[in-house]
């Protein structure tokens, strides 16, 4: 199984530039997802690795073999790189039974029609449809489909597998069951994959790596448990998990921890942090909800952290409670196993749990709206 | 639940069987692929380009281009409007067109308001009324509307009995104009009413609720939106009036009036020393005129999508209830349909099958079948009736697959020139039929190696020009109905190891058969009513209906005209129905 390098890759529609300078390296049977808002550039890369777009700059290799260099000419079309491909739309070929879709990489591949009898069963079995085979797409469930194509992007064992966010349209339960399924199909074959998916969840679910994008950029790469505690920029942390970005300036340091003065309510916060802020910079804190606990008035005070607040609206989640809490101008969500409290309240946080960036975040003005509380 | 069916397989023994990704041969570095998408770019190039650029050159040469040893001159433009009295047919050809696109737009414009937007009973019979010139070419229809309402036409005289006089004279301007304005208003319908159909409805309901009648929404709402395809339907209409050459020829001829294409064609075919040089001048100037007005026409279309409403999410409109207004509507309505096709074309059908066709005298007197004896009995006409069968059957298969493979290059590959090969299959609606005509004649003059003289004069020489006309149509039937087709399907294809041409040929070629066989069933019809580019190219061996019929009625055999008419109206009709049936049979399985 081989590892696949792409480097500096870029991507412009006349003046319009969709990549910029992406570099990665997946390795070998690694499954690895592209996770972004739509237009962040992931099904691009996506297209470029399967040659279905040709990249403006940049090359990428797949297990030493040059698929596309821009500056050297090099650009190897789709069928002659040997990847398995399945689509958001699954592109099972409508007029072909099940067995026929699957043949036809068998057929332009000269494999013999006894050979390919027992690797199209065996591919249906291993997606759980082998007894399916003589029927249409278009008699099968969504789910199905999915899976035959699947079992057809397999059937004639490609160096690397490439979803385009396969489980987009499935509905919520099956796609969590799909998505388990498809984890362990992964694991049992081994098979190096590339995975594009807008939902993060997914992402996390799934992958051993995860690359973020963003406008075009590959913001951060790196495990889910780094990319959810650790995210390296402050819009990684709004997009995978939710996130509170409070902004303030630093006015004072003790080694990791520093102290921040708030602007939406004067408070004074600590945080620890390996950023080297110098005073009276101004920064961000950055908190997920479930790492921000409310606590009644009258509870034990031993935190170093503790706002008052007061409570805007909570609403019982299952599992948990969801807090919007007032932090001077602005709206605070928490979610607490503390159920039932109202008005008064103190927010704790413990300051490793905070991450610092450097400079104020803009948010979205709608966002910015919808998070600032009047009166 | 079977979504839950472990994977049984280990990996170990799975991987040992790797099959080699397929090769193709590339020499040079030039695959398959891009020999075939070159070789559709070069064929288009010369198909496009082998009328016009004679005819550019035949128009600065002093001698016809099949004699030896002409030289430069551009006194083909300047006796044009000096000796040749262009300059007057040029004023006749406006005042045609734009009468015509003035006319055409007053018929159309209120008929798709009140079909689309008002409550009007038999509102779905007017729509498929509306269809009726796609069976009858402008040719077919100007012989019935002088069997009914020339000089000599049967209506006139039954006015001239009962009045006394004929308040109209067919044989005018306005005349033309009328019947072209007749024929040409259901394109100004279709564009019309598409455009309101699409738009959003709610804009309308917020009129009513804030108080407006129907008449001030009609008036106020409706209408400044439908203004994007009224410019575009009337440029439409005003160069498709600019090129055409059936009803000038017809009423224009004995009163010697003269627009672009009858001077072309008294010039080129009546003259019996044609000056090409003249000719070639003029038709570079029509040229010039027609391909002007499309590129208008297509930079208004691009600026166009931005006024649309909405699009997508289909919105069904509440109609609004005109009141008495209704009835005056339809009545509209049917005037325009019974007194404009159903009577000319009824009275050309009545006209076969009677010796004297006039209220004088009861028809039904003169009751034969001896006009369709005449036709059968004779070979050349029985020949034209085959001729014409052969080059629709042939040319609509030849030029259906041209579009298909065209959409595929254009649409549908990475091709660097895909645009071009668009274009270039477009480009044939900007050219007049009977400029293309006289092109291929020079064409066929100038062609190396003699192929010329093998196709002058023959049906596949009309199988090309022919072809070449249909093939926007094609074009634009074929591309919406494949761009339908979702391109991760040839994804699918490429990724899986096929290359372009493999991916049309195993995967997508089943697919596009339904689009096939629409653009089939629609050049038939275009091919079967086609002439024009027929009248420079014709010989005794190959002529077809639309000449024969043409040479028929100069000779003043109306009953063998209406008699050819009725024939190729009836093919027409049950080719059209059968295809119906096969399709939907089709559709079922």
């Amino acid at each position: 199984m081989p590892e696949v390098t792409v480097k500096n890759l870029a991507k412009t529609f006349g003046d319009n530039s969709v990549l910029r300078d992406v570099t990665f390296t997946i390795k070998d049977g690694e499954f690895f997802t592209l996770l972004g808002a739509s237009g962040c550039g992931k099904s691009t890369t996506l297209n470029c690795i399967a040659g279905l777009e040709q990249p403006t700059e940049g090359s990428i290799t797949v297990g030493g073999r040059p698929f596309v260099d821009a500056s050297a000419g090099v650009f190897l079309p789709p069928e002659e790189r040997n990847l398995g491909m399945v689509f958001q739309s699954y592109a099972l070929w409508p007029h072909m039974t099940i067995a026929k879709n699957l043949a036809l990489p068998l057929n332009i591949r000269k494999v013999p029609k006894e050979k390919q009898r027992t690797l199209i069963h065996d591919a249906l079995d291993k997606v759980g449809l082998a007894d399916l085979s003589g029927r249409y797409p278009h008699q099968l469930s969504g789910g199905q489909q999915q899976r035959v194509a699947l079992a057809r992007a397999l059937v004639y064992s490609p160096t690397v597998l490439l979803l385009d966010e396969p489980l987009s349209n499935l509905d919520a339960k099956l796609r969590e069951q799909a998505r388990a399924w498809l984890k362990r199909l992964q694991e049992e074959l081994g098979i190096t994959t590339v995975y594009v998916t807008h939902d993060q969840e997914e992402a996390l679910a799934l992958s051993d790596r995860i690359a973020v994008m963003e406008g075009g950029n590959m913001i951060q790469i790196g495990t889910p448990h780094e990319i959810y505690e650790r995210p390296a920029a402050p819009e990684v942390a709004a997009f995978v998990g939710r996130c509170n970005f409070l902004t303030g300036r630093v006015i004072g340091q003790e080694g990791r921890r520093y102290r921040i003065l708030l602007d939406c309510s004067d408070d004074v916060v600590q945080v620890d942090s390996d950023e080297r802020v110098p005073a009276g910079h101004s920064v961000t804190v950055a908190i997920r909800p479930e790492r921000l606990e409310v606590v009644a008035q009258s509870g034990t005070p031993s935190h170093v952290n503790q706002l008052r607040t007061e409570v805007l609206t909570s609403s019982y989640v299952g599992s948990r409670y969801e807090y919007d809490v007032r932090l001077g101008d602005q709206a605070v969500q928490v979610l607490s196993g503390n159920g039932g409290l109202a008005g008064e309240v103190v927010l704790v946080f413990d300051p490793a749990q905070a991450l610092l960036y450097q400079d104020k975040v803009e948010l979205p003005e709608e966002q910015r709206d919808l998070l600032t509380v009047t009166s | 639940m079977s979504t839950l069916t472990p994977p049984v397989r280990t990996s170990a023994d799975e991987h040992q069987e790797t099959f080699k990704p397929p090769r193709y041969r590339r020499p040079l570095g030039i695959g398959r692929d891009q020999v075939v998408q070159y070789a559709v770019l070069a064929f288009l190039a010369v198909l496009v380009l082998a009328p016009i650029v004679p005819t550019l050159y035949q128009s600065v040469r002093n001698r016809p281009l099949y004699e030896a040893g002409g030289a430069f001159t551009v006194r083909g433009y300047v006796d044009l409007f000096t000796d040749a009295g262009f300059g007057e047919v040029a004023l006749n050809t406006l005042l045609f067109a734009g009468l015509t696109t003035l006319l055409s737009l007053a018929i159309a414009i209120p008929m798709a308001i009140v079909v689309v937007r008002t409550k009007l009973p038999g509102g779905r019979l007017i729509a498929l009324a509306m269809q009726w010139p796609f069976f009858i070419s402008s040719l077919i229809l100007g012989f019935g509307w002088i069997i009914m309402y020339g000089p000599a036409g049967f209506v006139s005289i039954k006015v001239q009995q009962l009045f006394g006089g004929v308040p109209w004279n067919l044989y005018s301007i306005p005349g033309m104009a009328l019947t072209e304005a007749v024929a040409l208003a259901p394109i100004a319908y279709v564009f019309c009413a598409n455009a309101l159909r699409q738009s959003d409805a709610s804009l309308e309901s917020a009129a009513q609720v804030c108080g407006a009648g129907p008449l001030r929404i009609l008036g106020q709402v409706v209408v400044p939106m439908l203004r994007p395809p009224i410019v575009y339907s009337a440029i439409l209409v005003f160069s498709v009036s600019i090129e055409t050459l059936s009803v000038p020829l017809l009423y224009g001829q004995p009163v010697k009036i003269d627009v672009f294409s009858t001077f072309l064609y008294h010039n080129g075919l009546q003259s019996v020393d044609p000056d090409y040089t003249m000719l070639g001048a003029a038709s570079t100037i029509i040229l010039l005129v027609t391909l002007t007005l499309v590129a208008v026409q297509a930079k208004l279309l691009k600026d166009a999508a931005r006024f649309v409403s909405v699009r997508g999410k289909v919105t069904r409109p509440r109609k609004l209830d005109l009141g008495w207004l209704k009835w005056v509507s339809i009545a509209f309505i049917w005037l325009y349909v019974i007194v404009g096709a159903l009577v000319p074309i009824l009275g050309l059908v009545l006209r076969s099958f009677t010796l004297v066709f006039t209220p004088l005298q009861s028809p039904l007197k003169t009751i034969t079948t001896q006009n369709y004896e005449i036709v059968f009995d004779s070979d050349n006409y029985v020949q034209s009736l085959w001729n014409s069968l052969i080059v629709a059957g042939v040319g609509s298969v030849l030029v259906s697959a041209l579009a298909v493979i065209a959409v595929m290059v254009a649409r549908r590959s990475t091709f660097r020139f895909g645009r071009a090969v668009e274009y270039l299959a477009l480009i044939p609606q900007s050219l007049p039929g009977i400029i293309i005509g006289i092109g291929f004649f020079w064409a066929f003059a100038l062609a190396p190696f003699g192929m010329g003289s093998v196709l002058q004069g023959t049906i596949y020489a009309v199988i090309i020009a022919f072809g070449m006309r249909a093939l926007p149509s094609a074009f634009g039937s074929v591309a919406p109905a494949i761009m339908q087709i979702g391109g991760e399907l040839d994804n699918a294809a490429r990724v899986s190891g096929a290359d372009w041409l493999m991916t049309f040929f195993r995967v997508l070629r089943a697919l596009v058969t339904p689009a096939f066989a629409g653009a089939l069933v629609l050049t038939f019809v275009i091919m079967l009513k086609e002439y024009s580019p027929a009248v420079f190219l014709s010989s005794a061996d190959n002529n077809i209906l639309g000449t024969t019929m043409l040479s028929l009625w100069t000779q003043g055999r109306a009953g063998s005209v209406a008699a050819l008419a009725t024939l190729q109206i009836a093919i027409t009709a049950v080719f059209v129905a059968l295809a119906g049936l096969l399709m939907k049979g089709k559709h079922h399985a």
